[in-house]
């Protein structure tokens, strides 16, 4: 009999402990909205979280977007020679890098960097009392620290994906150029011919929402750190599973929303 | 407090817990660890709800106050966390001075000018520039310390404010808790394990015990008391309160 109970408690318990972390996500994201309107407590710390999540993130981002881009245009090339003409890489490459690999590869390499940080450093307030401290001085603790992050990421990550965007074409481009013998106004051709504007804005509205998603779950996860040390490590790499899972769900609703 | 419960993952850390403390008067709190006394302590300030019951602060119900007006309150309140709960990223006189920004009747040279004498008051001139992490343990204590006075605060909550620090710090921080009450008539509650600093600055004492007050009373009355578990307590014999040593 035990053998049969154990796995259904076992379910019971995951199924409670993610209704409860569902409601208490809730919770913050209403407290954050409530607290946009304290502007005097978010808005200082405003350009201070854009330069840390964004600015030191372009390292990062733009060596993912390089390499990604070379790549692209070689088995673009490698799976089109003899079938299309070989113009079809830039097209390949820009609209693989704009709709597609630009936002994701992007969000996903910030998810470790942005979203781990996040948690780390809220849940180290969170075990040694400082958020507790923030309440008592009468600071609101989500305005202070969570709605700058949000605001930072949602704005920040659409900067850095266009940035990588931008170098990863550049990247095919030059890969194209050097090692398959087209000329850039062949590669430039093909890009031209598929672009469209709304891919950016497409790129662009995918970043935003993995920003809000990376910034909101590494919040969330540091806020709700419990157990010292070991509890800060646990809440990071929940924060960086969960962002990594929230960005691939959500571009694939993306795809099926908006590209029709 | 009245009759608060409080568990916590389905462990009952508070049960029942009923406790006045009377304006102007320093209540020190004392009993084991894991007793309860932080617990209680946060319950005051709203920084944790009761599962049941009901505290009081100046007539208003803190569990049932929303969030401004639970601001409102914690203006008035001045807490010392157990280990200084400083924001590292911030020096000393940024840190000092958190509160102070909260009081839109202070300037910024207002604020600096308080910084430097609540800095001065518990022996830390000098340290205004300095991130917690270069200062030890009793410096940082000390500034936690600064930075919950530095609002003059009606209320003072010091959890454990003497832990760690030496004989000379403790006797000063100890007349500090005195002078609060005496010359300004703060309202204190100390969490403490000195017994020395307990009967050095309280007017009552209340020692917790399975959640619960097992004694109230004035110093004077618990150095009399024939409680087994209250006198082993306050004379560290663990064989009176059935403990093995």
């Amino acid at each position: 009999m035990p053998h049969i109970v154990r796995p259904i408690q076992a379910v019971g318990r995951t199924t409670l402990r993610t209704v409860g972390a569902v409601g208490r996500a809730g919770y913050l994201a209403v407290d954050a909205v409530r607290a946009l309107r304290k502007v005097s407590l978010w808005a200082p710390h405003l350009v201070g979280q854009m330069a840390k999540i964004g600015v030191d993130s372009i390292p990062i981002a733009l060596f993912v977007a390089l390499f990604t881009g070379i790549v692209l245009a070689l088995q673009a090339s490698y799976t089109l020679t003899g079938a299309v003409p070989l113009y079809f890489v830039g097209a390949l490459v820009g609209k693989t890098m704009l709709v597609e690999l630009g936002p994701v590869l992007t969000a996903l390499a910030l998810s470790g960097r942005v979203g781990a940080n996040i948690a780390a450093e809220i849940g180290s307030m969170r075990v040694s009392e400082q958020i507790d401290a923030l309440e008592t001085l009468a600071y609101d603790p989500v305005a202070y620290l969570v709605v700058p992050r949000v605001i930072a990421g949602a704005i920040m990550f659409p900067v850095v994906v266009i940035l990588a965007d931008a170098l990863g074409i550049a990247a095919g481009l030059g890969t194209a150029v050097s090692r398959l013998d087209m000329s850039a106004f062949e590669f430039l051709k093909g890009l031209r011919l598929f672009f469209e504007t709304w891919d950016v804005w497409f790129s662009v509205i995918k970043s935003i929402s993995f920003g809000l998603a990376v910034t909101s779950v590494g919040c969330f996860f540091g806020f709700h750190t419990t157990g010292g040390a070991e509890g800060v490590g646990r809440a990071t790499t929940r924060a960086v599973v969960v962002s990594t899972m929230i960005i691939l769900a959500l571009d694939a609703f993306w795809a099926a929303t908006l590209l029709k | 407090m009245f009759d608060v419960e409080k568990a916590f993952g389905g462990t009952p850390i508070l049960k029942g817990l009923t406790l006045t403390i009377e304006e102007g008067q320093t209540m020190s709190i004392i009993g084991g660890s894991g007793s309860g006394k932080s617990t209680a302590l946060k319950h005051m300030v709203g920084l944790l709800r009761p599962d049941d019951g009901e505290v009081y602060v100046d007539e208003q119900n803190v569990s049932r106050l929303d969030q401004e007006s639970l601001y409102d309150l914690r203006r008035n309140v001045g807490y010392v966390f157990q280990f200084a709960a400083l924001f590292d990223s911030m020096t000393i006189a940024e840190n000092v001075g958190m509160g102070l920004r909260r009081m839109p009747s202070l300037n910024d040279e207002a604020i600096d000018e308080r910084v430097v004498e609540c800095l001065h008051m518990v022996g830390l001139e000098g340290t205004d520039q300095r991130l917690p992490s270069e200062l030890s343990g009793g410096q940082r204590k000390r500034a936690g310390f600064a930075r919950a006075i530095a609002t003059r605060p009606k209320y003072m909550l010091y959890d454990e404010p003497t832990t760690g620090l030496d004989p000379v710090t403790t006797a000063v921080i100890d007349e500090l808790i005195v002078r609060l009450s005496d010359e300004l008539g703060v309202t204190g509650v100390v969490i403490t394990h000195d017994m020395k600093s307990a009967f050095r600055i309280s007017d009552r004492v209340a020692m917790l015990y399975h959640g619960g007050i097992r004694f109230e009373g004035t110093p004077n009355e618990l150095r009399m008391c024939e409680d087994p578990v209250v006198k082993g307590f306050i004379e560290g014999r663990p064989e009176l309160m059935g403990i093995a040593p």
